[in-house]
């Protein structure tokens, strides 16, 4: 069993049930603070993963669950997104009628969820991960039961989220049926055997059929959007990263870890998905007016670009996604705390929520300009070189293949789609008028704090990219690329 | 402590500018002290670091490593020798007496404090391309000295004129610098350096290293010191910049800004070829004439002595033309003394008749201000080339030159000499002698002694610069062969007519000439009656032959053409088909893909096994 290795997820598992209790013998004035403690106690476990080392990778269950640097890498990002979207989540509270406790021990469950899924070593562990995370959001999308908005997303990506479980767990049984084994590494060492049943491939593709889902990629992205808008913003933040990221790190390992083979045959596929989800999802944002709504169309587009670092198929690649990852992370909570604020009075989530915000709240202003301006990738933000490290690795590998010279050209057209509507908001913000009349911006401390750390964050991944290079390429290594 | 001392001549003026903006801005009084005392301090600091190190110090000092890219390493140094430390005293000396003249004559403005930021801050400027030891350092305080010229030229920014003025003065001298600058890069990409002592030793080792650009090299590399010294067809800024305040005319359009043209040239000769020396001749050349002839029937006292100006600093290029760089820089000295005492002589006037500068309301002027006229009258002569002041022998030098290298140059410079003592006599009568022409000028009355004493102390060397042995220390920096010195002051006085008789008789027949030509129609005149007798001629000095307007039609055509075209591209091409069509088109695929978002689960889960179906038929199908 070796449960000490899964001492993180452990302390998460029992920090959710913790809440869940004291929520009996909180009064309910005070239950809104219990976010407070969460996101202290999910700081600490953070802190605490600092003392584990993995420079050789570890196993529990069986071979089920690895603890290596790339695992490690992930649940500190998982934490530390925790961290911010707890403190949005008691921004968020008085907007959320009952059960306040609930919805932060279910965050602090979906987070167990992706912390599994950063060490999967096991088509069951990843299919087992996947719905502890997806399950909870079934519920945190549709945690403002008496909108109907929210409750729509909320049966959208249950219905949706079903489906694709459907599909993948369909395909863990072929892979299974195929190779006698679940596990990653039986399964690669075994591989030339098998790779060529169409079977196999027909099951691994089902598997990735879910993991597309799970990042949004396209053809499977159409549940975005609408849940992305439907959702409470705390939701919504922890979909467009948590979930994401979990997605991501699964792609990773199944495709890299499991099924290298496989993988490298399937290039052109995965050139092609990714080439399109840039496309799609920066052409859809155009037009959009809901704030919520463009940034998931946004989160599809930036999907796009981190699967340019796996069509890669390189150390480089890798790397580079979990660079560009940890950029994102600042870069979106810092956005949708924004949104939390602002949103408060307003119904709707239009972008003129946010006209003339710099006179309201010169500090969400920043923010908010800040996270649109990395986001559309111009230095010296964190999106800029994280996208400076995607396209890189994809240009070296150029030289090979001259479809990713497409596929650069793809993504630079993607990019430049984007400005237009990220720079939009940031002319909302600055060259509009506010609307008369608007309430005054209260920002409490915790939220100050969440902000100025995502803006820090996001300046110095930008202006010193060179430490997080390091961790990220380390991490990256434990793939064995 | 001697290595110190020059950085220090540089940067006191910069202190000066940079504390009197910051801090004692309120305090005119603090402010203009400081701001002497600074250039003062350098004066007294450079002719002790020469005393100390003699006219040969060490070659080069180069402390800072300013900037290093791949090959391009921009040093920031100081390059001390003959040529920058006589120009260095010239800069601080000159200065001195400019800045004390100032205090008396700006004593009334309001913004005087401001006026000694700018005037410390272009001296600091002056003095850094007077010891920059490369290319790029010239170039920046080059540029730094058209932007303190700028604000100088427009201090009284509140008139129209003004502000037209210095914007005309900068604009044409970027048009310069352009050129300037790409000779720097066609130098840099060819020899690699841009340190100057580098470049020299490179160019003496293989004289072809630059080869077919060399002629190109050096004339763009003229083109900014057709800028800064006002060469024909650049030199439509320098009279508009007497807009400024007297003594900034003084100081910079006379003495040193305008200098430092030559003076580059002059630092860069050895990159100079045949070819190109012979373009930069002809200019210099034309220069000096089209300016004598023009200053021959102005009326306004500065602007004569501006386009005097003109015409000498086209000498001084012409000098360097006929291979004769000692004798430009010689004449470069002895005009900066008598060009600024002959401006601040007029600034005096002008503040005696309360802001009146034609001279036709003049006249009668030499008994009711004394100093200002002895001096003045001293400048002319020098001017005109009346042995033994010091424009004699300078001028004697270039004429000298020009006969050894170029028969037609010689003619032409014989006959600007013959038109300056015309000119500079007819002032002299028209403003100086003669009836009082207006009740202001019977008013008149002495500048205070802080206005007079510099006046005098520039007489000094206007006199006596011709003995001071000037030409041979710029001699020796260009590698000619020292004469045997003359013996006595006597010997040297007659020294150019033994020499060069061919010369020196023309330039005193040409003084004499014109003299005499002024004294018979000027002496006592009311009017001018040159007109009558050339008509059309005089008509055309008058109007500058036309060039500002010639400029203004080219520049109106030109710019607006291209102006219409740049307009049509943006608006239709740009705008109107790129930007509007792309955005037009993207929103348009936009708003169709968003059709596919329905919001209707059973399209999304139909969609989304559409898409299972596509991904397997992509891997199975084919």
């Amino acid at each position: 069993m070796n449960a000490p290795l899964m001492i993180l997820e452990i302390a998460v598992v029992l920090l959710g049930l913790v809440i869940l209790l004291a929520d009996l013998w909180t009064p309910p004035s005070q239950k809104q603070s219990l976010g407070y403690i969460a996101a202290a106690a999910v700081g600490l476990i953070l802190l605490g993963s600092f003392f584990i080392e993995a420079p050789q990778a570890r196993y529990a269950c069986g071979q089920m669950y690895v603890m290596d640097d790339l695992a490690l890498y992930f649940k500190r990002f998982f934490l530390l997104a925790t961290v911010a979207v707890l403190v949005m989540s008691v921004e968020f509270a008085d907007r959320i009628e009952a059960g306040i406790s609930e919805y932060y021990a279910l965050i602090l469950f979906a987070l167990s969820g992706m912390m599994f899924a950063a060490s999967a070593n096991d088509f069951v562990l990843v299919f087992v991960a996947l719905e502890l995370i997806t399950v909870t959001f079934y519920i945190l999308t549709s945690f403002q039961r008496s909108r109907v908005p929210s409750l729509e997303a909320g049966i959208k990506y249950l219905i949706l989220g079903a489906l694709s479980s459907a599909f993948m767990v369909y395909g863990i049984a072929l892979v299974f049926g195929t190779a006698n084994t679940t596990n990653f590494a039986e399964i690669a060492t075994g591989a030339k055997a098998i790779s060529a049943k169409p079977i196999f491939l027909l099951g691994l593709l089902l598997v990735l059929v879910g993991l597309g889902f799970k990042i949004a990629a396209f053809p499977f992205q159409m549940w975005a959007p609408d849940v992305y808008q439907g959702s409470p913003a705390p939701t919504t933040a922890f979909l467009a990263v948590g979930s994401k990221a979990a997605g991501f790190v699964l792609l990773l390992r199944v495709l890299f870890s499991a099924v290298p083979e496989v993988t490298v045959s399937w290039t052109k596929l995965l050139m092609i998905i990714s080439g399109v989800t840039i496309l799609y999802g920066n052409l859809c944002a155009v037009p959009q007016r809901n704030l919520k709504r463009l940034l998931g169309y946004s989160t599809i587009a930036h999907a796009g670009y981190m699967l340019l670092g796996v069509t890669a198929m390189s150390v480089a690649g890798s790397y580079a996604i979990l660079y560009y990852l940890g950029g994102y992370l600042f870069t979106v909570l810092a956005a949708f705390t924004v949104i939390c604020v602002v949103m408060r009075a307003v119904e709707g989530d239009d972008i003129s929520a946010v006209a003339g915000l710099h006179q309201r709240s010169p500090l969400l202003a920043v923010t908010m300009a800040l996270a649109m301006v990395s986001l559309a990738g111009i230095p010296p933000l964190a999106g800029f070189f994280g996208k400076f490290l995607l396209l890189k690795a994809v240009i070296e590998k150029g030289a090979l293949q001259p479809a990713y010279y497409w596929l650069t050209a793809a993504a630079l057209i993607g990019v430049v789609i984007s400005f237009y509507y990220y720079l939009g908001v940031v002319k909302a913000i600055y060259w509009s008028e506010a609307p008369a009349d608007q309430p005054a911006l209260q920002i409490s401390k915790p939220t100050r704090f969440s902000l100025y750390g995502c803006i820090a964050g996001m300046l110095y991944l930008g202006i010193f990219p060179n430490d997080m290079v390091e961790i990220a390429l380390h991490a990256a290594q434990a793939l064995k690329l | 402590m001697k290595e110190a001392l020059p950085w220090l001549i540089l940067f006191l003026p910069l202190l000066s500018a940079v504390v009197i903006t910051l801090f004692t801005k309120k305090d005119r009084e603090l402010s203009a002290k400081l701001s002497i005392g600074a250039i003062v301090g350098s004066f007294a600091l450079s002719m002790l670091f020469i005393a100390l190190a003699g006219w040969e110090p060490i070659k080069q000092e180069s402390l800072v490593t300013w900037l290093g890219v791949g090959e391009l390493q921009v040093d920031f140094g100081l390059r001390l020798d003959a040529l920058s430390l006589l120009m260095l005293l010239i800069v601080t000396g000159v200065g001195s007496a400019i800045h004390i003249y100032s205090y008396g004559y700006m004593h009334e403005d309001r913004s005087m404090s401001r006026y000694f930021a700018s005037l410390s801050l272009f001296t600091f400027s002056m003095l850094g391309i007077v010891l920059a030891n490369n290319f790029i350092q010239m170039f920046i305080f080059w540029e730094l000295v058209g932007v303190s010229s700028y604000l100088l030229i427009g201090f009284w920014h509140e008139r129209p004129a003004a502000a037209d003025a210095c914007k005309k003065a900068f604009l044409t001298n970027r048009l310069g610098d352009f050129g300037f600058l790409i000779g720097i890069l066609l130098v840099w990409s060819a020899l690699g350096s841009l340190k100057f002592s580098v470049l020299e030793i490179e160019l003496a080792k293989n004289p072809d290293a630059l080869g077919t650009l060399a002629t190109a090299a050096g004339l763009l590399i003229f083109c900014g010191a057709m800028g800064k010294s006002a060469q024909f067809p650049l030199h439509v800024w320098l009279p508009d910049a007497m807009e400024g305040p007297t003594p900034v005319s003084a100081l910079i359009h006379a003495a040193t800004m305008v200098a430092a043209g030559v003076y580059m040239l002059c630092r860069v000769f050895f990159l100079l070829n045949a070819p190109a020396l012979a373009v930069i001749g002809w200019i210099g050349g034309i220069t000096a004439l089209l300016a004598a002839l023009i200053a021959v029937q102005q009326n306004d006292i500065k602007r004569i002595l501006a386009y005097s100006t003109l015409s000498q600093l086209g000498y001084m290029v012409m000098a360097v033309g006929v291979h004769a760089p000692s004798a430009a820089m010689y004449h470069l000295t002895t005009h900066a003394f008598f060009k600024a005492m002959l401006f601040l002589g007029a600034g005096s006037v002008i503040h005696a008749l309360h802001h009146e500068q034609n001279i036709w309301n003049m006249g009668a002027l030499k008994s009711k201000m004394p100093i200002t006229f002895w001096t003045f009258l001293l400048g002319t002569l020098a001017l005109s080339g009346v042995p033994p002041f010091s424009g004699f022998f300078s001028k004697d030098e270039i004429l000298v030159a020009a006969s050894h290298q170029n028969g037609v140059l010689f003619a032409l410079g014989v006959l600007v000499a013959a038109l300056t003592s015309f000119y500079m006599f007819r002032l002299i009568f028209v403003a100086f002698l003669g009836p009082a022409k207006s009740p202001a000028a019977g008013h008149a009355h002495e500048s205070p002694r802080v206005m007079t004493l510099p006046l005098v102390a520039l007489a000094v060397p206007t006199v006596l610069a011709g003995f001071w042995g000037i030409e041979n220390l710029y001699g020796k920096q260009f590698g000619l062969v020292e004469e045997a010195h003359p013996s006595s002051w006597f010997n040297h006085l007659f020294e150019p007519f033994n020499h060069a008789p061919l010369a020196a008789l023309a330039g005193l027949g040409a003084l004499v000439f014109g003299l005499s030509a002024a004294w018979h129609l000027y002496r006592n005149a009311t009017r001018d009656r040159l007109p009558e007798t050339f008509g059309v001629l005089t008509r055309v000095m008058q109007n500058r032959f036309y060039f500002d307007e010639f400029y203004a039609t080219l520049i109106a055509n030109t710019q607006d053409l291209a102006a219409k075209a740049a307009d049509a591209f943006d608006r239709w091409i740009i705008a109107g088909l790129l930007i509007k069509g792309a955005h037009g088109t993207i929103e348009l695929f936009g708003r169709a893909l968003r059709l596919m978002q329905t919001g209707n689960l059973q399209t999304y889960t139909f969609l989304f096994v559409a898409g299972v179906a596509l991904v397997l038929f992509y891997v199975f199908g084919r």
